[in-house]
């Protein structure tokens, strides 16, 4: 080794490999992941995965379960809601481009333009059909066309509601319909633009159908883009469907989505995205029921009381009141799907419990998430172990896709969408 | 004809880039420090922002005051025989690895991105300018670098 080429190594060594050694994932699964010291990097780790689609390949379904593609060829499919009827909705969405405020921003970008399906994402609902049963939709039609980054969809009744990056709206909708073109009442403006850092708007209602809840996520990490752009964000937002009057239910959830009401004790579940930058073991993302009035402590802690010394001025009397979620997944999996199981098609051991979408990690070396894991629940609690139910969406350095939304069919079938690979998926029990 | 005064070879019709170039990155670096310290007074992000675009305006402009002074350099052995240029030189290639570090600090999110690494480093970078600007002035007004012979 030249002299020249042992220094070029040793100030790249320098700026990369000075960090902590990863931990083992296992240990911050559940209620009480271990948490190492943080470690904040010259240069953060960046293992960005090269988006190949998937040819022939296929995903793996876990022992017992079989997975078919539903539909392929899709722009961008990101969130799925599943009508009554059986019909299938499917976003075809992408966040509205940052503005560049850093130099950082340009790596970023790139990273971005990295990461994500090149195709341009259609900015529209979709409708898929199968009408023979076969688990492959035979009739694909536009439900909903020109939205604004679209993610969250509900139906409550006759009204049909679409959580755009900025605003939630209501369409009239009766069953059977396959295409909306009657204009949207706009319910409530949400936090969208100009900056808009996390820009999906996950939605669901109430039981009773007289709410609305909203995820809004960060519009920073860690409040670089100072804490007034912060306002009603980091939060779910409750919406009262009848005026669209809003309140923050709860807050200090960096970026919640999957809103969920769990079938069994009725309380609203949420994943959360964690802060990124303090080590490729913090924060970990998690699962959490989300109560009213609670703070989670985004930005100014994690887990409870975890300090987080990237924000000033620090607010020791939000500190205090903030609460540790339930259950930790692991570090930046980024989980963004979740649905509990009520269907019958799946063994029985899935009922009850929760299906949470990983759409996989870039800033830790060794990559962690890209997968469909399920948790199972007890008593409307988390009681074990997450299983790997959908995998193989990574080889290498190449990713053939990327999990994002999921859902179960009208036959119990898991849905799961697929944004890199332009697909969506569904997972049944193996011969069925 | 060879004169008496060390001659820039890094010059359009007799006058030298790298005096030319110099002032930016002074100035953006002066600058940083001026607001990591608004920063750290305020809290307030945008001084941090205007940090790290002051930093890397400064590195880039640097780049281009560094090949014109490596020019001269090797252009005439009277430069290199002044021992005001080792001190310029050296300290100055010091001041631009610890900017270039900070740059990447100034790259973090949130209060850690100036204090405390930040802000020192920033503080350093002016101290170390003061030392090799002032070894800059002498090369010119003392030792004569680039300037032009008199005509008698």
């Amino acid at each position: 080794m030249t002299p020249r080429i042992f220094l070029c190594a040793m100030a790249a060594l320098a700026l990369t490999a000075c960090g902590p050694d990863p931990i083992n994932p296992k240990r911050q699964i559940g209620a009480h992941p271990f948490l190492p010291e943080i470690h904040e990097y010259l240069l953060p780790p960046m293992h960005v995965v090269t988006n190949v689609g998937w040819g022939g390949a296929m995903p793996k379904a876990a022992p017992g379960l079989q997975v078919k593609a539903l539909a392929t060829g899709l722009k961008n499919p990101r969130s799925l809601y599943v009508l009554p009827n059986g019909d299938i909705l499917v976003a075809e969405t992408d966040g509205p481009k940052e503005p560049v405020s850093r130099p950082k921003q340009f790596i970023f970008n790139w990273i971005e333009q990295q990461a994500h399906s090149s195709v341009k994402a259609g900015q529209r609902i979709l409708l898929l059909r199968d009408t023979n049963g076969d688990g492959v939709a035979d009739m694909q039609t536009v439900f909903l066309d020109h939205l604004h980054s679209p993610f969250g969809m509900v139906l409550v009744g006759n009204d049909f509601y679409v959580a755009d990056t900025d605003s939630v709206l209501r369409f009239p909708y009766t069953q059977g319909q396959t295409q909306i073109t009657a204009p949207g009442a706009l319910l409530t403006e949400l936090p969208g633009g100009p900056i808009d850092h996390h820009w999906t708007k996950s939605l669901t209602a109430s039981p009773d159908g007289t709410k609305l809840y909203a995820g809004v996520g960060s519009n920073s990490n860690i409040t670089e883009n100072g804490i007034e752009a912060e306002r009603g964000r980091a939060a779910v937002w409750e919406i009262d469907r009848a005026t669209g009057a809003h309140r923050l239910y709860a807050t200090g959830l960096r970026n919640p989505n999957g809103l969920t009401f769990e079938p069994e004790s009725h309380a609203l579940w949420v994943v959360v995205n964690e802060r990124d930058e303090l080590g490729p073991d913090l924060v970990p993302d998690y699962l959490t029921s989300v109560k009213d009035g609670a703070f989670y402590g985004w930005p100014y802690s994690y887990y409870g009381q975890h300090v987080d010394p990237r924000v000033m001025p620090q607010r020791p009397d939000l500190v205090a009141k903030a609460i540790p979620p339930d259950y930790a997944l692991s570090s930046h999996v980024a989980p963004l799907g979740l649905v509990f199981y009520t269907g019958d098609n799946l063994p029985a051991s899935y009922r009850g419990g929760a299906f949470v979408s990983e759409h996989g990690s870039w800033d830790r070396d060794t990559l962690n998430g890209y997968r469909v894991v399920f948790v199972p629940f007890q008593g409307g609690k988390p009681s074990g172990m997450p299983q790997d139910v959908l995998t193989g969406f990574v080889d290498g350095d190449h990713a053939h896709g990327r999990p994002v939304g999921v859902a179960v069919d009208s036959h119990g079938g898991l849905l799961v969408a697929d944004d890199v690979g332009g697909t969506v998926w569904r997972v049944t029990a193996a011969g069925r | 004809m060879a004169g008496s005064n060390p001659r820039s070879t890094a010059q359009i019709a007799g006058h030298p880039f790298h005096p030319m170039l110099v002032p930016f990155p002074i100035v953006c670096f002066v600058g940083t420090l001026v607001t990591d310290i608004a920063y750290w007074c305020t809290a307030n992000m945008t001084w941090a922002v205007m940090s790290v675009w002051l930093l890397t305006a400064g590195l880039i402009i640097a780049l281009f005051a560094v090949i014109a002074g490596f020019i001269d350099f090797l252009g005439d052995r009277r430069i290199r025989n002044l021992r005001a240029v080792w001190i310029h030189a050296i300290g100055n290639a010091i001041a631009l690895i610890l900017s270039i570090i900070n740059v990447f600090v100034h790259s973090r999110d949130g209060y850690t991105s100036v204090v405390p690494t930040g802000i020192i480093l920033s503080a350093v970078v002016v101290l170390i300018l003061l030392v090799t600007g002032w070894q800059g002035w002498a090369m010119v007004y003392r030792h004569r670098v680039g300037v032009r012979e008199q005509t008698p």
